[in-house]
């Protein structure tokens, strides 16, 4: 099968550079539609090479057809996780589990943005987590954190019993901003026990 | 708008496709845990052209007359997927059984989304 993909890949590539250097040679004056035509009318002048053409076109159509329901057909596949029940199957999106791994971020302060990308391989779900953190994280051990709490919600939400692999990707550390300095702050003042100084008799 | 025929005493009672559709909403909204039923690429084109009304949920009848059903969800954050899918399937099987006397044969439950 991926022999056949690369045959296509292969395939669809000639056929492009093939367009384009026509196009270019066409822009240089090199072909002119005289040569176009007198090529056309040669080929029509022929019932075997009028043959030879149709029969080109629909082996392009049919292989066009086949190549697209078989990329297509994989990417719906890779694109979900699936369970069946005695009732049937149950099918997960990945950007359903992607919308459940965004939410995450509102659980840690330090990080600003939060991208996942989620991909279902045979050794398993693969998260890759590309991230935006607010300066002053410690890195290790909120990203320690971050996939603790992201294969945990998995686990809970999903009751999936593949392993999870869970990558990070920090792809930035930008400064706090004024508001988080100002929570920050009024974090740290704690604020003053009344009548703390006084002690019972 | 194909239909179900079952041939009794005093004539056929036929039931629409829609029908089994509508049976399948009301029971997958019965459902704790459920935000609303998914789409596909036709109900997104007809929804565009103001028809709302449209439902993605996907009924077919086979040679024996059983049904098979496709649901499009899209499940409340904080909820077990897997649990509420289940929950989907066991209700929608016994509401068209209750209602319709048809066969389920399988009802597949597509969670596209996670919303809160």
């Amino acid at each position: 099968m991926r022999l056949f993909v690369y045959l296509g890949i292969v395939f669809y590539a000639f056929i492009l550079i093939l367009i384009g250097l026509v196009l270019i040679i066409f822009a240089f004056n090199i072909l002119k539609p005289q040569d176009i035509s007198n090529l056309i009318s040669f080929v029509q002048y022929s019932t075997h090479s009028r043959i030879i053409i149709g029969l080109s076109g629909l082996l392009l159509i049919l292989v066009s057809i086949s190549f697209a329901q078989l990329i297509l057909g994989r990417f719906q596949r890779e694109r979900t996780i699936a369970f069946s029940t005695s009732s049937g199957e149950v099918t997960i999106a990945l950007s359903a589990i992607e919308d459940l791994i965004k939410r995450l971020s509102s659980y840690l302060p330090e990080i600003r943005e939060l991208r996942p990308d989620v991909i279902a391989t045979k050794k398993g779900i693969i998260v890759d987590l590309r991230v935006i953190l607010r300066s002053e994280a410690n890195i290790p051990e909120l990203t320690a954190h971050l996939q603790d709490i992201t294969k945990s919600k998995m686990q809970e939400v999903l009751g999936i019993e593949e392993p999870i692999i869970i990558k990070i990707h920090i792809a930035k550390i930008v400064p706090l901003e004024d508001r988080d300095k100002k929570k920050k702050e009024t974090e740290k003042q704690e604020p003053p026990i009344p009548f703390s100084g006084y002690t019972r008799l | 708008m194909h239909k179900e025929e079952a041939q009794t005493e005093l004539g056929a009672v036929r039931i629409y496709k829609d029908v089994i559709a509508s049976i399948v909403s009301l029971a997958v909204a019965e459902i704790e845990g459920v935000k609303r039923i998914g789409g596909d690429f036709r109900s997104g084109i007809l929804e565009l052209i103001g028809k709302k009304s449209f439902n993605a949920i996907r009924v077919e009848f086979d040679k024996n007359n059983e049904v098979r059903v496709q649901i499009p969800l899209i499940v409340k954050y904080n909820f077990n997927v897997v649990e509420v899918a289940n929950k989907v399937q066991e209700n929608v099987r016994s509401a068209i059984e209750r209602m319709t006397n048809l066969f389920v044969k399988n009802i597949d439950v597509n969670v596209q989304a996670i919303e809160a």
